[in-house]
């Protein structure tokens, strides 16, 4: 098994690590980065917009390129997260719940560095989970069917409340205009529509990026102006990488040793089950470093362990997501779906035989991504003293940037100004919940969970003749409808304990 | 006055005639294409459209330069749209595909298939009624007694795509009921399958393409009139006495009002284009049927196609009459 992997891998370095190879894993690396850094071009837009530059390169090169373009744009998606409270998308949500509100306290230097490793080491780890655990993995993530999807959606979920900030009324009610605004599109049973108006552009329903870039980015934008920060002048940082500030502390890398491995973990499970793997996997790391840490007051205000949970999760989730890619051919996300049509483009028959009529292309995509891990983290650091330079621009010269990004980002998405106007809207709606304590994070993740939720239990039901009972008679749908009972009930269940152990003790107290 | 009036009709009736020579005078053709695909790029328009246009320049069947430009949104309805309001412009070609039928149907497009010049049907994309291979459905018979019997489930991509319009056929044709289960995308469709969660799904031959292979899924009919060229051995629907078939269009379409001159210049052009072995290996490598039908033939197949989707998307409830 292991002379198996050894021999694999070093197939694999022999193309990945050839001068051809590496120069365009290095290219694709970097534009993935640049990618990530706009608002609104996540990993499947890049892609798919640079596809045709890898045109006349050998399929593996080209394969190793793009592969690089995507898990290359999870490094850069975050430094927005951070920097601007910006996500590019789905998966940097959780990111700036904590990433943000440490830039604001003058930690952006630490903070970026400190997502540049949790990235690699949420990579690393789900590369090296892929060498080792990928054909095995491949059937776990074959046995996933409508009811399966539908729980692990459900526990995602859940997981939301952790996020939703002290206000859980709130952001309940940021939750449902999430949910109301998935509803808009074609009915997934009748296909009906549903609040498009006879609008051809709304068929598809309302696209989460616009959404998203409106309620963070302009809606952060018009809080700041609306508090002024505009008139204030700007910030000197004097960010060198001889500074104690710009990296983390003794203390940070202290409190996050385990954080590291949980995000990864859970992030590489998420990413191996086709659906919303990179979002998901960041909602549970995130959600589950909050759960385990002794302080969970400390989260969301500038928590690092809130940054690196969801940060090694996403870019484990993106690592994951090759296996069912790679093992069946099957795509888990938006990303990877177009990598599958670049895999047809240059006559790689995705599926389980992949692996066996085109070892080289295999095994080489894999050791690149190793390859490409290390250079991303050595880019990402060299290149940070720059990003956080930006902070040093006075606000006032900031603003126009960010809006022109947003509004190029939100064009972008299918070169059709109606996802501008959403962002406009979305923009107006961020601010004012930004103003009164409302949770955009939980908007945009019930909208891009909502709908998935939806299509799921429908099916679901109409498999099961409307009695649901697939939801504990497959044996991997009891597992995890019992992980969710768990984690309902559990809370309750240690609330009446400790309120039983209470009055235990006052009873106690009142009888000595 | 009369002088600058005098003046201005010299110069209308100049420019009017410089205008209206070249097409009479010259050769067509004698400009830039542009070649508009009404979606994004690496999917399946988006391949079949590139592949046509690197034929064209690698043999040099068009002399012009030709410009390739992607306008996606609205499941085809943005691009199409746009062409569609280039009428009379015989420098536009776009590429048809299942929503070239679909769209129009289900939403408020101000274009229908029939605002288009047809040049020729270029591939079929017809799709295959797909089982695990350790089921108990040994052919299609035996899906169908089981169908009688008791209760089966087929899922397959979307709630009103021609997946369910295959299957709606299907059933009809069988006089079986059956279960139809919307599934999102092609992945999560696979998976539903391997999980065992349905009976079988009606997929696109490219998505199933690896599982077929591999021998983990079999293909018990394929819903166009013939066998593929790729899957020879799966029979068609009608082959086993079930009268329907279904395909959808990988067609090339013009604007309306076109000189008839120059659809039959594009249809003896295209027709070159189908011979061509990139061609062929552009079949094979996406699981396509090539069996090319042109012009009005072309026209009555869209017309066809479009009434069956439409009386299916009635029955299923999706539309209104």
């Amino acid at each position: 098994m292991l002379a198996d992997i050894a021999a694999n891998l070093s197939l694999g370095l022999s193309i990945a690590a050839s001068p051809d190879g590496f120069l365009f894993l290095v290219i694709g690396a970097f534009l993935g980065m640049i990618v990530g850094l706009f608002p609104g071009f996540g990993p499947a837009a890049g892609i798919a917009v640079l596809i045709p530059m890898t045109f006349g390169l050998e399929p593996t090169i080209a394969i190793i390129m793009l592969a690089g373009i995507y898990y290359g744009s999870m490094y850069g998606g975050t430094i927005t997260s951070i920097l601007i409270n910006t996500p590019g998308e789905s998966a940097t949500v959780a990111s700036t719940i904590d990433g943000y509100p440490l830039a604001q306290k003058g930690r952006a230097g630490p903070a970026l560095v400190m997502q540049a490793i949790a990235s690699f080491f949420g990579g690393t780890i789900g590369v090296i989970l892929i060498t080792a655990l990928a054909p095995s993995l491949a059937n776990f993530a074959a046995s996933f069917g409508p009811s399966e999807y539908f729980l692990i959606i459900a526990v995602g979920l859940l997981m939301l409340t952790t996020m939703m900030g002290d206000n859980k009324f709130k952001g309940f009610i940021s939750a449902l205009i999430g949910f109301a605004v998935g509803t808009i599109g074609v009915d997934v049973m009748s296909g009906q529509q549903r609040y498009t108006f006879g609008s051809p552009e709304l068929i598809g329903g309302v696209y989460f990026v616009a959404v998203a870039i409106g309620l963070f980015g302009i809606g952060e934008l018009l809080h700041c102006i609306f508090n002024g920060q505009h008139r204030q002048p700007a910030k000197r940082l004097r960010i060198s990488f001889r500074d104690k500030e710009f990296w983390p502390s003794r203390q940070d890398y202290y409190e996050s040793r385990f954080t590291f491995w949980r995000g990864s973990a859970i992030g590489f499970i998420a990413g191996v089950l086709p659906g919303s793997g990179a979002t998901l996997g960041s909602i549970i790391g995130y959600s589950v470093e909050k759960k385990v840490a002794k302080d969970p007051e400390k989260f969301g205000k500038g928590e690092m362990r809130g940054l690196v949970a969801p940060e090694a999760a996403n870019n484990a989730a993106s690592a994951g997501a090759m296996v069912p890619l790679l093992s069946l051919g099957i795509p888990g996300s938006g990303a990877t779906a177009v990598l599958l049509g670049a895999f047809l483009m240059w006559g790689l028959q995705p599926g389980p035989l992949l692996i066996v009529n085109d070892p080289e292309f295999v095994w080489g995509l894999i050791a690149s991504m190793y390859l490409g891990n290390m250079i991303l983290i050595a880019m990402s650091i060299f290149a940070i003293p720059l990003f956080v330079k930006f902070l040093d621009i006075p606000y006032v010269n900031v603003v126009p940037v960010i809006v022109l990004l947003c509004v190029i980002g939100a064009f972008a998405i299918n070169a059709s100004i109606i996802e501008t106007w959403i962002l406009v809207l979305s923009g107006l709606v961020g601010f004012a919940m930004k103003k009164y304590g409302y949770s955009p994070a939980a908007t945009v993740l019930a909208l891009v969970l909502g709908s998935m939720a939806e299509e799921t239990f429908l099916q679901t039901y109409i498999i099961s003749q409307g009695t649901m009972n697939l939801f504990w008679e497959r044996p991997v749908s009891l597992v995890l409808s019992i992980v969710l009972l768990a984690v309902v009930i559990t809370p309750i269940a240690l609330a009446v304990m400790s309120r039983l152990k209470g009055n235990a003790a006052k009873v106690n107290g009142e009888a000595s | 006055m009369i002088k600058r009036r005098t003046f201005t009709l010299l110069a209308a009736a100049i420019t009017a005639s410089a205008v209206a020579l070249p097409a009479v005078a010259e050769e067509y053709p004698s400009e830039r294409l542009t070649y508009t695909i009404a979606f994004g790029p690496g999917g399946g328009n988006d391949r079949m459209s590139r592949t046509v246009v690197d034929v064209l320049r690698q043999y040099d069947l068009y002399s012009g330069d030709i410009v390739v430009e992607n306008r996606e949104g609205g499941s085809g309805a943005v691009g199409f749209s746009y062409v569609s309001q280039k009428a009379g412009d015989p420098y536009r070609l776009t590429s048809t595909s299942g929503n070239f039928i679909g769209t129009p149907l289900v939403a408020d497009t101000d274009w229908t298939y029939a605002d288009f010049t047809p040049i020729g049907l270029l591939a079929s994309d017809a799709m295959l009624l797909v089982v695990r291979a350790d089921s108990d459905f040994v052919d299609l018979d035996a899906f169908v007694s089981a169908a009688n019997a008791g209760r089966v489930t087929i899922a397959g991509s979307g709630s009103a795509g021609p997946e369910r319009v295959t299957a709606a056929l299907f059933a009809k044709a069988a006089g079986i009921e059956f279960e139809y289960v919307p599934i999102g995308s092609g992945g999560e469709l696979v998976t539903a399958l391997t999980s065992g969660s349905v009976d079988a799904v009606v997929a696109n031959p490219s998505e199933v393409a690896g599982q077929l292979e591999a021998g983990t899924l079999t293909a018990l009919a394929f819903s166009d009139s013939a066998r593929s060229t790729n899957n020879p051995d799966v029979p068609t629907f009608m082959e086993l006495g079930y009268d329907f078939s279904f395909s959808l269009p990988r067609g090339v379409v013009m604007p309306s009002d076109l000189d008839p001159a120059v659809q039959d210049w594009w249809i003896a052009t295209l027709k070159q284009v189908v011979e061509t072995p990139e061609w062929q290996e552009y079949l094979v490598k996406n699981g396509m049927s090539g069996n090319p039908i042109w012009g009005d033939d072309f026209a009555t197949y869209l017309e066809e196609t479009s009434a069956q989707y439409r009386a299916t998307l009635v029955e299923i409830g999706a539309i209104k009459e």
